[in-house]
């Protein structure tokens, strides 16, 4: 669209460009007419955003675009791996050793999935921090939580899939651990495993749960996540929300008429429908979000280029002098296993304490009700989180001190 | 080069400094324990003035800005003092006394030192910077706060470093290679441990400065500040105090798996005395320091039940298990006592890492009831209930007196863990009463590492 701001194109260019620029305006016309697409565009780009602390709400956004990447860098991977025990392996030997091109995808799809769960999390503190998941955004902190656990379960059931020796002593380790699940353990470690042995049914089973049963619960969820996320607006971080206890009546009557689409946000604790300051999300956050989602592909890039993705040595399930060593972001629940010494302690480390952790995470919006926003005006919530992530984080230090040192 | 021994044998005019072992090695703990606590000062003390001269800038607080600049000069004063203790540490009395010791601790860790004394230039410079032009930078304040985080970075290598020497120390590796003894099995607990001790005992001793002010503030004014003072210090003192238990016990394991005679003589030998009292410490920081918070909220007017609540628990945990007389002294009197057997047999022992139970149950209230206690003071802070300059007296004895037992306790680590190697100074390698080089290694005495003076481990040496 030109604006009579804009300045005259030159009249050359116009010239030289007439001969394709019209058929092509004609057909996006043609196609608008049918599909409405110009409509649908500024209902997606025209709305407004918080301005204050707009770099943090790039997170989602960043989250959103290695999503899509891991997708696409997938389906590459999809026209050489073969999901077999005998061929697996020999497969991404290939790609190593004989095509370069895979092998970078191979790196983007596993930095991807690394720099994802880095991202994520960051996402998940930055919402926490914020109090976005209160009033009216408590269902979407919930749908925010269950995407983060179906992340996790992608970069595990993507370890085992390369099917060497990491892989398959990962899948022997998780599925050993599945059989401590009271009363349903040995059941889930069948259905895990296609039997009783590790085989490979194994293999099969964890290639569908990575490529299809995960991913087809995850993209269903993004969507409802980013839907709700429209229906109430970004919330956006306390600072935008400065004042407001001491606003007049008066005041926040005028705030609320004024509220550019899609606020209010309904229902809302008082004061808190419509941030204090208002900013367009086309051009503004969108230069913001593409600003920090390309870095983030940049780094996933150069890390595939220079580091690229390890292959250890074939399957052997003889090697029983093989330790494996869990991915990063599981290093945690590693170090938490050793805490518990006797095997009927166990499921205590490994479902009873994350479970409850799981569990008051999804409740986080029931358990701190109150209309603050300000985190230090939230110590109820905000110095338990404070523990629990320094606690996560000395876990995975010392479970790396303890790996390095077997 | 010549080991110190074969020069002293081979040089009779040099003359042995005349003093025993046993002199000598209480000399160096006590300058050792002594430099902790500055260092520990230092460190510690840098983080907690980013912290606030970050939070004082962006909440424009005059409180935390008249607060960061008195703690900068206190630090600039500190650490004249404490690195001159360092440096008498080394030049005189290792040198001196502990001469083999020095010689092969040097040539292990001879590029962790060297990182050491550059990070050391890097503080003196941001330190002093800091120190002299304190108004001027705060006219750019973000300078300033990077100035005091790249303090703190400085501060923190040098301590990476010098954990890297104590760890090794206690849990060497077999091996030549620099990498596997950097990181050596009990690197990160200790670092860990000392990260977050470090700024719980800097909180205590602000605590202290707090409890002193109140003490003798003249007028309202000035023990308005000293309140404030005080309140800041013992939230940092015991909010980090409570993931110690946790990352010492991680700690202790990585012990018992690398270096067994020591953990068994902290744990349930000669030393596990020591330990007890060490609980006992932790009991009266948690009790006391909780205390504190209870009444702090009451000197305003404001009722607290949780924290009463949590005072109690607290107390009580102290009183029944976590006192000397209810604990087993050592495992000796448990196996005496026939009770080496699980608690459902009627024993004392418990699956959980076979221990005696009380030290882990106490360990286990405390930090629990910490965390609610230090969550439910800060709900009243936020809420602006606490006026500052409404504390008495009694909160000025107790910010005093958990400050004493977190110094205590820090100097009862630093014993513990330098008394549970022996004989040795180095686990396995170097004993102590091989030390003076008028005193040549005995012959029940092992081997050391390879000949000493073999030459310095290069970062591309591999192992063994
Ligand atoms: C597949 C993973 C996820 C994707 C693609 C995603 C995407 C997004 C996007 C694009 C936004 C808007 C921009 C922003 O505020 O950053 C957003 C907001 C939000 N997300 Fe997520 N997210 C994911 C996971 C999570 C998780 C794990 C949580 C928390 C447990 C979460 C909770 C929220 C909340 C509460 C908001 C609203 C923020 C506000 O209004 O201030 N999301 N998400």
């Amino acid at each position: 669209m030109s604006s009579p701001s804009q300045p005259p194109r030159s009249a050359l260019v116009a010239k030289l460009t007439r001969p394709v620029a019209r058929p092509l305006a004609a057909t996006y016309r043609w196609v608008d007419e049918r599909m409405g697409i110009s409509d649908l565009t500024h209902q997606l780009l025209y709305e407004a955003v918080p301005r204050r602390g707009a770099w943090s709400y790039s997170l989602g956004s960043a989250t959103l675009i290695i999503i899509v990447l891991q997708i696409v860098t997938g389906m590459f991977l999809l026209w050489t791996y073969v999901p077999s025990t005998t061929e697996a392996w020999e497969s991404l030997n290939f790609i190593e050793h004989h095509d370069e091109f895979a092998a970078i995808v191979r790196g983007m799809h596993l930095w991807g999935a690394y720099v994802l769960l880095f991202v994520i999390g960051l996402h998940m503190i930055r919402t926490f921090v914020s109090g976005s998941y209160k009033k009216p955004r408590e269902l979407n902190w919930i749908v925010g939580v269950i995407l983060f656990l179906l992340v996790l379960g992608l970069g595990i059931t993507g370890a085992m899939l390369p099917w060497d020796q990491a892989a398959y002593w990962t899948a022997t380790v998780v599925t050993h651990v599945v059989d401590y699940i009271p009363f349903f353990g040995n059941w889930t470690q069948e259905i895990l495993r296609g039997g009783p042995q590790m085989g490979p049914e194994t293999l099969t089973r964890f290639f569908a749960i990575h490529i299809w049963l995960l991913p087809a619960l995850l993209v269903p969820l993004i969507g409802l996540h980013l839907i709700l996320l429209r229906r109430h607006g970004e919330h956006g971080s306390w600072v935008n929300y400065e004042g407001v206890e001491s606003e007049t009546e008066g005041e926040r009557a005028t705030r609320m008429a004024e509220a550019e689409y899609p606020y209010p946000a309904v229902p809302s604790d008082p004061g808190y429908a419509v941030p204090m300051d208002l900013d367009d999300f086309f051009p503004s956050q969108v230069f913001k979000d593409a600003t920090v989602s390309f870095v983030l592909v940049l780094i996933i890039f150069v890390m595939a280029v220079v580091v690229g993705a390890p292959l250890e040595r074939a399957a052997n399930p003889a090697a029983l002098n093989y330790v494996p060593t869990p991915e990063w972001f599981f290093l945690p629940l590693d170090q938490l296993l050793v805490q518990f010494p006797q095997a009927w302690m166990i499921p205590v480390g490994v479902f009873v304490l994350p479970g409850i952790g799981t569990t008051l995470l999804m409740l986080v919006p029931f358990l701190d009700r109150s209309p603050e926003r300000e985190p230090w005006r939230r110590p109820e919530v905000m110095v338990p989180a404070l523990f629990a992530i320094l606690f996560l984080i000395f876990e995975a230090l010392l479970a790396v001190n303890r790996l390095f040192n077997l | 080069m010549t080991p110190p021994t074969l020069v002293a044998a081979a040089s009779p005019h040099l003359v042995a400094i005349p003093i025993s072992t046993g002199m000598a090695t209480a000399l160096v703990a006590l300058l050792m324990l002594t430099h902790i606590q500055f260092a520990a000062f230092q460190q510690g003390g840098y983080i907690i003035l980013a912290v606030t001269d970050f939070i004082g800038w962006k909440g424009k607080d005059a409180r935390k800005d008249r607060f960061s600049k008195g703690l900068v000069t206190v630090l600039g004063a500190t650490f004249a003092f404490g690195s001159t203790l360092a440096i008498f540490a080394t030049l005189i009395l290792f040198l001196g006394l502990w001469s083999q010791f020095f010689v092969e601790l040097v040539r292990i860790m001879f590029w962790p030192l060297i990182v050491e004394a550059i990070a050391f230039v890097g503080e003196i410079i941001c330190l002093y910077t800091l120190y002299s032009q304190w108004d001027k930078l705060g006219r750019v304040r973000p300078l300033r706060v990077g100035l005091e985080l790249l303090l703190f970075i400085n501060a923190s290598i040098q301590m990476l470093a010098i954990n890297v020497v104590a760890s090794y120390m206690l849990t060497p590796r077999p091996s030549n290679s620099l990498a596997l003894n950097l990181l050596n099995p009990t690197e990160i607990p200790l670092e860990l441990h000392r990260f977050v001790g470090n700024i719980a005992f800097d909180g205590a001793m602000i605590a202290l400065v707090g409890g002193i002010r109140l003490l003798l503030a003249k007028g309202p004014e000035g023990k308005a500040y000293g309140d404030w003072i005080g309140h800041y210090g013992l939230v940092y003192a015991v909010g980090f105090t409570i993931a110690q238990p946790l990352i010492g016990w991680e700690y202790a394991k990585e012990i018992q798996l690398h270096a067994y005679a020591s953990w068994y003589s902290m744990m349930l030998g000669g030393l596990s005395v020591a330990f007890l009292f060490q609980v006992f410490l932790l009991g009266a920081i948690f009790t006391v320091g909780i205390f504190y918070l209870w009444r702090r909220v009451r000197a305003s007017g404001f009722r607290a039940p949780t924290l009463a609540v949590c005072a109690a628990l607290s107390f009580a945990s102290w009183l029944l298990i976590a006192t000397p007389s209810s604990l087993a002294w050592s495992y000796e009197d448990v196996v005496a006592a026939n009770a080496n057997v699980p608690i459902w047999q009627g024993g004392l022992i418990i699956p959980w890492g076979q221990m005696i139970p009380f030290k882990l149950v106490a360990l286990i209230v405390f930090t629990g009831v910490a965390i609610v206690a230090v969550t439910v003071y800060l709900k009243h802070v936020s809420k602006g209930e606490l006026r500052w300059g409404d504390a008495g007296r009694g909160q000025a004895a107790a910010l005093i007196t958990v400050a004493i037992a977190i110094s205590l306790m820090m100097a009862l680590m630093g014993y513990i863990r330098e008394h549970s190697r022996a004989p040795f100074l180095i686990t396995d390698k170097v004993l102590i009463n091989q030390q003076q080089n008028f005193n040549p290694p005995s012959s029940a005495g092992p081997a050391l590492d390879g000949p000493a003076g073999v030459g310095i481990i290069m970062p591309w040496d591999s192992g063994p």
